[in-house]
């Protein structure tokens, strides 16, 4: 791969990756009443 | 509860540990997942949430009050409760970079032993932990 399309890609890869990114990544609960 | 739970859209796992109740959902990879629904469907096993955190990646903007909100796509978002933590997150506000944040979206009120649940209320987030800035 020539320098132009590794320098092409890695900007592609810093604009997707935070949109395609965001989400809820662990949900963590404390119950009561639990038998 | 544990089958309630892996119901829900978006959930990959549910882990109960019994010996201190606490529950642990793992999203699906798409990370869609709806914390209110998750709240509702402990609710509606019989046993009643003491508290919800939850860890989230997204972008953080400003509402058309001036408050801050947690984008995370185009359907999903929550406002974040003012905390000395979200003011750290002020001067993101309304730019493209990602945070990652540990925060409470729900805790049952004192002094009642199962409060109605009202779902009508949009949940806030406090903020407890800023994981990551990019």
């Amino acid at each position: 791969m020539n320098s132009k399309k590794f320098a092409l890609f890695v900007l592609l890869g810093f604009a997707v990756v935070p949109v395609s990114q965001a989400q809820i990544k662990h949900v963590e609960m404390r119950v009561e009443g639990m038998t | 509860m544990k089958q309630h739970l892996g119901r829900q859209s978006g959930v990959q796992s549910v882990d109960v540990r019994l010996i201190d109740g606490k529950v642990a959902i793992v999203p699906k990879e798409d990370g869609r997942i709806d914390p209110p629904q998750l709240l509702k469907a402990v609710y509606d096993s019989g046993v009643s949430v003491a508290e919800m955190d939850i860890t989230a990646r997204g972008t953080i903007a400003k509402d058309a009050s001036g408050n801050l909100v947690l984008n995370m796509n185009s359907s999903q978002s929550f406002a974040i409760a003012p905390n000395e933590l979200s003011k750290e997150l002020e001067s993101l506000a309304d730019s493209p970079a990602a945070v990652t944040l540990r925060g409470q979206l729900y805790k049952k009120p004192e002094g009642k032993k199962k409060p109605k649940l009202d779902t009508s209320v949009p949940l806030k987030l406090l903020v407890l932990e800023i994981q990551k800035k990019e």
